[in-house]
C-alpha cells in the first residue's frame, strides 16, 4: 500500500495527472488509443483472414505487419504503465482492471499459438483448430477493449 | 468567415450535388453507359462523405443562432430531425456506391442488385433531403413564407431529440456505444495500416497489389460501426461536438475518403513518390481523426 502511495505520489504521477499539458494524461491516453488501434487492428486482420475473409491474402502477407502489431503492444504497456502509476490505488483496487489485464494476457498467449498452429510445419490457416483460435483471439481482445473502456465508469473510485 | 458560413456553403451539396450526381447516374442507366455509371458512384460516394461536415456544421449554426431573434427553435430541431433521417439514406446510397466502386470490372452476381439498391436509397435520400432544405430554408427566409406550411408542435420531442435520449437516458448505451467506437476504430486501422504500408513498399513480395482491395470491405465495416455510434454520440449531446476540432475531425474524415479513391481508381501498382506520399498521408489522416476526436475534452468543447 505504501508502495503504491509512494508511486503514487511521484513527481512524475502527479505531472502525468495534473499537469495542464496536452503532453501530459491527454497526450498519453491518445497513444495508449493508437496503440490499441495498431495491436488490435493487425491481429484483427489475421483472426478474420483465417476465419476466411480476403481469401486471395496470404497469411505471411499480413504476418509481415506483425512489427506493427508488437510496435503498438509495446507502446501501449509503457503508457498503460505510466496510466497505473499515477492512478496506482484506484486502479488496483478496481476488479475490473484485472479482468482487463487477464484479457490481454490470454490475447497475447492466443496469437502466439494462432502463429504456430498457422505457420508449423507450413502455411495452412484454415485448420478447424486455427479457427478456433482465430475467434478466441477476436473474443480476447473484445473483451479487454470493453474492460479498459470500462474502467471509466466501473469500481468504487471509477476513473 | 464563421460556422454559418460553411453550413451554408456545404448544405448545397447534399441537396444539389447530389440531384445532379442521382440524375446523371439515372441518365447512365438508361443510355447504359458504363463509364458514366462508374463517374456517377464516385460523385455519389463523395457526396454522401460531404454530408457528414454539412450536417455536423448545422450544429454550429444552431448554437450561433439560438439568441437570434425571429429564429424559431422548434423549426431548427424539425430541420435538424430531417437532415437526420435524410443523412441515414444518403449514407446508404454513399455505401452501395462505394460497393460498386469496390466490384466494378469484375464478375459479380450482386452488381445487378447493387445498381437497384444506389437507385432505391438514392431516391429516396433526394426526396428526404429536398424535406430537410425546405424546412432549414425556412428558418432563415421569410421571403419563401414556407415556415406558413410546416406544422410545428413544439411538445413532441422530434425524432433526433428522442434518439439522442436513448443514448444518454439509458445508462449501459453511451459506454456499450463507445466499445463498439473502439473495436471500428481497430478494424479501420488495421486496414489503413496494412494498405498505405503495403503502398510504402512493406511486405511487397507476398502481398500483391490485386488482392489488397480484398481487405477495404473490413475497413468500411470499422468505419460504419464509427459512423453509427458516432451519430449517436453526436445526437445525443450536440453541444460537445461544436467549434473547430470537431469539424476538423469530420473534414479529415472527408479527406480520408479521398485518400481511399485515390487508390481504388488509380488502380495501379507502382512505387512512384506521389504513391508513396499518398499512402503516408492515409496513416496521418486517420491518426488525426483519432487525435481530433480524443482531444476534444481538452481542446475543444466537450466535458
Amino acid at each position: 500500500m505504501d508502495f503504491l502511495l509512494k508511486i503514487e505520489e511521484s513527481g512524475f504521477s502527479q505531472w502525468v495527472r495534473e499537469a495542464d499539458s496536452l503532453f501530459a494524461f491527454p497526450g498519453i491516453l491518445l497513444l495508449h488509443t493508437i496503440g490499441m488501434g495498431l495491436v488490435v487492428g493487425i491481429n484483427a486482420m489475421f483472426d478474420l483472414r483465417v476465419l476466411g475473409f480476403a481469401p486471395s491474402v496470404r497469411l505471411r502477407a499480413i504476418e509481415k505487419f506483425f512489427p506493427v502489431m508488437w510496435l503498438g503492444f509495446w507502446i501501449n504497456a509503457v503508457t498503460g504503465a505510466i496510466l497505473l502509476g499515477a492512478f496506482a490505488t484506484k486502479m488496483t483496487h478496481n476488479p475490473d482492471f484485472y479482468v482487463k489485464l487477464a484479457f490481454i494476457a490470454l490475447a497475447v498467449i492466443n496469437v502466439k499459438i494462432l502463429k504456430r498452429q498457422v505457420f508449423f510445419p507450413d502455411e495452412t490457416g484454415t485448420s478447424a483448430k486455427a479457427r478456433v483460435l482465430a475467434v478466441t483471439s477476436l473474443l480476447f481482445w473484445l473483451g479487454a477493449i470493453t474492460c479498459g473502456r470500462l474502467l471509466a465508469y466501473v469500481g468504487r473510485n471509477a476513473l | 468567415m464563421n460556422s454559418g458560413h460553411i453550413h451554408l456553403l456545404l448544405n448545397h451539396i447534399p441537396t444539389i450535388g447530389f440531384g445532379i450526381g442521382f440524375a446523371l447516374f439515372v441518365i447512365a442507366l438508361l443510355l447504359k453507359q458504363a463509364d458514366l455509371r462508374h463517374a456517377c458512384f464516385v460523385i455519389l460516394f463523395l457526396t454522401a462523405a460531404l454530408t457528414i461536415p454539412a450536417y455536423v456544421s448545422g450544429n454550429d449554426a444552431r448554437e450561433a443562432l439560438k439568441e437570434t431573434p425571429g429564429i424559431s427553435d422548434p423549426l431548427m430541431q424539425l430541420h435538424e430531425s430531417a437532415a437526420l433521417i435524410a443523412l441515414v439514406f444518403m449514407e446508404m446510397t454513399g455505401f452501395f456506391s462505394w460497393i460498386g466502386l469496390w466490384i466494378w470490372g469484375r464478375p459479380s452476381r450482386f452488381a445487378r442488385l447493387n445498381v437497384v439498391l444506389v437507385l432505391v436509397f438514392g431516391a429516396l435520400a433526394l426526396v428526404l433531403m429536398s424535406r430537410a432544405a425546405y424546412v432549414g430554408g425556412a428558418i432563415r427566409h421569410p421571403e419563401t413564407e414556407s415556415a406558413k406550411f410546416i406544422p410545428l408542435n413544439p411538445d413532441v420531442p422530434t425524432l433526433a431529440r428522442t434518439w439522442g435520449a436513448f443514448t444518454q437516458d439509458q445508462s449501459w448505451v453511451w459506454p456499450a456505444a463507445e466499445t463498439i467506437h473502439f473495436i471500428g476504430l481497430c478494424l479501420l486501422f488495421g486496414v489503413v495500416l496494412i494498405y498505405n504500408l503495403r503502398m510504402l513498399g512493406v511486405g511487397k513480395t507476398v502481398l500483391p497489389f490485386e488482392t489488397l482491395r480484398q481487405l477495404l470491405p473490413l475497413g468500411m465495416l470499422g468505419f460504419v460501426l464509427n459512423l453509427i455510434t458516432g451519430m449517436m454520440f453526436f445526437v445525443a449531446t450536440p453541444e460537445q461536438y461544436t467549434g473547430f476540432l470537431f469539424f476538423l475531425k469530420m473534414s479529415l474524415v472527408v479527406a480520408g475518403a479521398i485518400q481511399l479513391l485515390y487508390f481504388m481508381l488509380r488502380n495501379k501498382d507502382d512505387a512512384g513518390i506521389w504513391t508513396k506520399l499518398i499512402a503516408a498521408s492515409g496513416i496521418v489522416i486517420w491518426i488525426a481523426v483519432v487525435f481530433c476526436g480524443h482531444m476534444l475534452p481538452w481542446l475543444g468543447n466537450s466535458f
